[in-house]
């Protein structure tokens, strides 16, 4: 159960901020979907059972081979600059950190 | 009765990798010289939709790194997302190594410089991606990218540090290690080497653990030795005014010499550490492992104490021809060409060569004075072909010229005059020319003679074998 | 018919011998969504808007793929060499980057992103010289099984029923396909998201091997569960299009670094003697019942049944062997195994969209940093993204993940091994494709599922379990419920053997290629 609490503590984590209907249709919609996993704690798993990372088992034969240290300059500088919504001096542009001087 | 603390301190250390290009892209990874923004791309700026391709040498730098530090590389290691907001990580999460790290253990021992030893135990050590920077500007952060992706190795000492001077002698012994194992350029000053001091008190003589603060952004020897010591004396304060220490996160300013708390430090358990779905195991065959351990050099502090007990040199000696690498293989060149006196070679290099390095600030493979020529200048002075003085002048005539030693010496007629007959007539003349003070030496200013033995140096361009010409001398103002 | 309805292997042909230029097809495309597409969705556009159209687009990239067929025609004429897809128009599904088009995900919070980059699966399209017609509408970051999430609205609508979903969250590229905006279309299945819309819109899905087909590109959601894929009208197309996508990528390490075998020569070679299972395991559907949170089993739609078994019944007649009573006992599980494995990879995957490099930022004043994102985030993302991120933030926190995330990944483990025992060519069952329904019903109505996000997330029921193990699957049309809606049949495989799957589908093709079924069209066609 997600208590309010833990509720706001996730929301914080997740860096959103929701309206109070926002708010209350996820967390009920979160326990809708814990209660679905129910199912998932319940099932007999052995600790044998190795967790696949991926479905695939990559074999050596199948591994693309590692890259070589190679540079190849990237032409797309100036476009990704182009996306932030703020740059100065080719810099992206925040608002500021807050911080605290101790004596 | 006053309680007296110890501090227990551990270092973070962040290691640039000296790889060509970043450890999941194919950009540069050095900026030094670059405008902000430039070594950029989909990956390393996180553009929706970009994977992450490892890099080898990244990979192989960590290996031979994990082996001098004497840690265990891992045959299977994984890469995990540890998820966190900040705005120079572009992904929000860092793709780093948690619970199956690289490489396992490892430790470092070091002198200290009144010759004690101290080691210190690595926790963890991973293989990581560096972050942006960002900076302060007048009430915004600005952030450059370029630095995002450099390939760092991540390593964690044990609590085993007990003083600021212990941390600083660490720091200078890993930055030792980086250099000659050819890993890092290891340039606090340009970041290649960053640490963070986990600080802690606690009373002299007990082993318990208080509640430690993080001092961030601690960039040179300087800064290490001051931050934390800043910092104990705070902690000393607050513990002997009653209040608790709490785990901050501190923030150096090395400029005005103040430790600043910064935001408050999510937990571990906030990060959300797993596994990194883009990336597929990291695998380590032996023969990998075997191919890159096998260029890994002898380290520094074991080529030290060969030194000292190979050729019999001072632990001072030996400490300053191992401060480098290439200025140690320097010596023990000149030393096999020179087949003699290895604390000889050792003086030549520490009194005369040293300053030439310093002067052209290079290094030592980078002379022209090569260890043969070295050798065979000293073997000049050895057999009295030339002496001290000549020899001197002539390192630099070789670095300047690039030219041998001994061809230098024929053309520019060098070699000690030592010729008794041409020093006598010299002397002869010297005699008639100066007769007030052959006669202030008669009459009993025998130290006159030092200024006599100068004129003959002075007019045989420094050539004259000092000692016939001041037997000769002393022979003639006897008359 | 007009050339928008060709198939694309036709238009090639006809295309490369000059019977018709890549321009006339593209424009005869072009009318086709004039005709039938009605407005593109829109950032706080209207839900109901033209609710006769179908709504497949986001951005409709008409001058540029003007651009490209007048240099397929310049080639041609030329004498020069074209790609094997010259001058066929096809779309791509809005979670992919392609240069200098907004690639939105569907999300208000990408809304103004103009990727620098293309993909490597649709820069090979493009290499090939498909004619990208623009970007089609999905459930909002892939997050949904019918394109109602999606921040674009009036979103996409089902060609059969203008009132049913076209499922998701592929649905633009399946409603694309199907009314002729376009032969083909790239799209990505994490769960069922290629499959279960082109069993809705009555066409072909082919959710590749996982590694099969290169992710650089594809804006992530379920980094481990991802696969790009094709959807097109017939399996030859399919085919056509998912060897042009296939192959190892320098961009993206997952990807298998394995030779592509030829998907399109063999198609009609025989079925004789390939072993096709059926299992009771895909014949029903578990649902957590809302009220008590209790497991309810319910058997299929009997016809969906019904249609299923025909499917085996033609196979058998091209000379299948069709095995039933497959057991795959952990099935069941690849639900919730899959509310955590894909939560977890999204809201990591979503940690990016910050307001800071690219796309939305809040107009809001803040004070500071973590204001601007509490407030970009708030604002940019929908409710779906917002439940996958503080779902994923709860089930791999550090005391959760080993009750939950690592359980999951060895429940996959477990979902991967009932596969392993079925394809095992010593094995017991020795099978080359397990056959099962794509869904477990036709097209739902809009608004029926929607805000019911568990609900919505069994739709992918039969699909998902292919994902957990990285196996390859193709759903393919076979047949239509009372309604007129189409069913789809799916075909999972064993690793890589997307040339067989392609070959028994191709093979059902042909064997039904009189049935009446198969003549009928989306009524939405019929005056065209």
């Amino acid at each position: 159960m997600i208590t309010p609490e833990l509720f706001d503590h996730l929301v914080e984590l997740a860096a959103l901020e929701l309206s109070p209907p926002e708010a209350e249709y996820l967390r009920q919609q979160l326990n809708q979907q814990l209660k679905a996993l129910q199912e998932l704690v319940a099932i007999p798993v052995q600790a044998s059972i190795p967790p696949a990372l991926h479905g695939v088992s990559y074999t050596a034969e199948i591994r693309p081979p590692i890259r070589e240290d190679e540079w190849i300059p990237s032409p797309y500088a100036e476009a990704i600059l182009n996306q932030a919504p703020e740059v100065d001096e080719r810099y992206i542009v925040v608002p500021d950190i807050p911080h605290q001087d101790l004596e | 009765m006053t309680i007296e603390y110890e501090a227990v301190i551990g270092l973070e250390t962040h290691i640039q990798l000296n790889t060509l290009t970043k450890i999941f892209c194919s950009c540069k990874a050095d900026s030094w010289n670059d405008p902000p923004n430039t070594n950029i791309c989909p990956v390393c700026t996180g553009l929706p939709g970009v994977l992450p391709v490892l890099n080898k040498a990244a990979v192989e730098k960590a290996m031979l790194l994990a082996a001098a530090m004497n840690a265990e590389i891992q045959p299977i290691s994984y890469f995990d997302r540890k998820n966190y907001f900040y705005p120079d990580l572009p992904k929000g999460y860092q793709i780093s190594q948690y619970n199956l790290p690289i490489a396992r253990g490892g430790y470092l021992v070091f002198p200290m410089p009144d010759g004690t030893e101290r080691k210190v135990t690595i926790h963890k050590m991973h293989l990581e991606e560096d972050a942006g920077k960002t900076k302060n500007d007048f009430g915004r952060r600005l952030i450059d990218f370029n630095r995002c992706g450099v390939p760092l190795v991540e390593m964690v000492t044990g609590p085993d540090l007990h003083s600021a001077d212990e941390a600083a002698q660490y720091i200078l012994r890993l930055r030792q290690l980086l250099r000659w194992i050819g890993v890092s350029e290891a340039d606090m000053e340009k970041g290649h080497l960053r640490c963070d001091a986990n600080v802690s008190i606690r009373p002299k003589g007990t082993s318990i653990l208080n509640p430690k603060t993080e001092i961030k952004n601690v960039n040179s020897i300087v800064a290490i030795r001051e931050s934390i010591q800043t910092e104990v004396q705070r902690q000393i304060r607050e513990v002997q005014a009653g209040h608790p220490i709490e785990s901050w996160t501190l923030e150096w300013d090395e400029e005005s010499g103040i430790l600043r708390k910064m935001r408050s430090k999510e937990t571990e358990a906030d990060y959300r550490y797993f596994r990194e779905p883009d990336l597929l195991s990291l695998e380590i065959d032996e023969q990998w492992k075997n191919e890159v351990l096998s260029t890994l050099p002898e380290l520094p502090l074991q080529r030290r104490a060969r030194f000292v007990a190979q050729y019999g040199l001072p632990v001072y000696d030996a400490d300053i021809l191992t401060t480098e690498r290439s200025l140690s293989e320097y010596y023990e060149a000149a030393l096999s060409a020179y087949q003699g006196d290895p604390k000889r070679v050792s003086n030549w290099i520490i009194n005369d060569l040293l300053r030439i390095l310093n002067d052209l600030a290079i290094s030592a493979v980078e002379l022209k004075i090569t260890p043969t020529y070295l050798a065979q200048i000293i073997r000049m002075v050895d057999d009295g072909t030339i002496n001290n003085t000549t020899a001197k002048a002539l390192l630099d005539k070789v670095q300047s010229s690039g030219k041998e030693p001994a061809a230098i010496v024929s053309e520019e007629g060098l070699a000690k005059v030592s010729d008794a007959e041409a020093l006598e007539r010299l002397i002869a003349q010297l005699i008639t020319d100066n007769p007030e003070q052959v006669a202030n030496y008669r009459k009993g200013k025998t130290g006159l003679l030092g200024w006599f033995v100068g004129q003959v140096m002075k007019q045989t361009q420094g050539k004259a074998d000092a000692q016939l010409a001041r037997s000769i001398l002393e022979k003639y103002l006897a008359e | 018919m007009d050339l928008c309805d060709y198939a694309a292997y036709q238009l090639v042909w006809m295309i490369k011998r000059k019977q018709v230029s890549a321009c006339e097809v593209l424009e005869s495309t072009l009318r086709r969504i004039n005709a039938v597409d009605g407005m593109p969705g829109q950032i706080e556009g209207d839900r109901n808007a033209e609710p006769d159209k179908i709504h497949a687009f986001i951005s409709l990239t008409a001058e540029r793929a003007r651009r490209q067929a007048q240099q397929i025609d310049q080639a041609i004429q030329a004498g020069e060499e074209v790609g094997p897809l010259a001058g066929v128009p096809f779309t791509v599904k809005d979670i992919f980057c392609v240069a200098d088009t907004l690639s939105t995900a569907g999300s208000k919070i990408l809304s103004n992103f103009v990727a620098p980059y293309t993909a490597t699966p649709v820069a090979r399209v493009e290499q090939a010289g498909g004619i990208l017609l623009g970007k089609v509408n999905l459930d909002e970051f892939t997050f949904g099984s019918s394109n109602e999430s999606s921040a674009f609205q009036p979103s996409p609508r089902n060609p059969w029923n203008t009132s049913r979903v076209p499922g998701g969250s592929s649905g633009g590229s399946a409603a694309a396909v199907a009314a002729g905006e376009g032969c083909l279309s790239i799209g990505t299945d994490t769960a069922g998201s290629i499959r279960q819309p082109a069993a809705f819109c009555g066409v072909v899905g082919v959710k590749p091997t996982y590694g099969r087909v290169s992710r650089y590109g594809l804006i992530a959601f379920g980094s481990s569960l991802d696969c790009p894929g094709p959807l097109a009208r017939n399996v030859s197309d399919a085919a056509l299009l998912l060897q042009i996508m296939s192959g190892v990528d320098p961009h993206d390490s997952t990807t298998a670094n394995l030779p592509v075998p030829d998907y399109v020569t063999d198609l009609e070679k025989p079925i004789k003697g390939m072993r096709i299972g059926l299992s009771p395991d895909y014949f029903r559907i578990t649902y957590v019942d809302a009220e008590s949170g209790e497991l309810d089993q319910q058997p299929i739609p009997d016809d969906y049944r019904q249609a299923i078994y025909r499917v085996a019944g033609r196979l058998a007649e091209m000379g299948a062997d069709i095995v039933e009573e497959i057991p795959m006992p952990h099935t069941k599980y690849s639900i919730p195994a899959y509310f955590v494995i894909s939560r977890v990879e999204a809201a990591s995957n979503l940690h990016r969209y910050d307001g800071v490099k690219y796309g939305y930022r809040t107009q809001q004043a803040v004070n500071d940093l973590r204001e601007m994102y509490r407030k970009t985030r708030g604002e940019g993302f929908g409710l779906q993204p917002k439940l996958r991120i503080l779902m994923g933030m709860y089930v791999s926190a550090a005391q959760y993940s080993e009750q939950y995330y690592l359980r999951a990944l060895r429940v996959r483990t477990l979902i991967r091994r009932d596969f392993e025992v079925i394809f095992d060519p010593n094995g017991k069952y020795r099978l080359h494709a397990l056959l099962t329904p794509t869904t477990p019903t036709t097209a739902f109505p809009i608004a029926q599922v929607y805000g019911d996000s568990v609900l919505m997330q069994f739709a992918d029921q039969l699909t998902v379990a292919a994902n957990h193990a990285g196996l390859p699957a193709l759903s393919f049309p076979c047949g239509f419920d009372s309604e007129g809606l189409p069913f789809g049949a799916q075909l999972i495989g064993p690793d890589f053997s997307e040339d067989q799957l392609l070959r028994l589908a191709r093979n059902y093709e042909l064997v039904t290629e009189s049935d009446q079924w198969r003549k009928r069209l989306p009524p939405i066609l019929r005056n065209v």
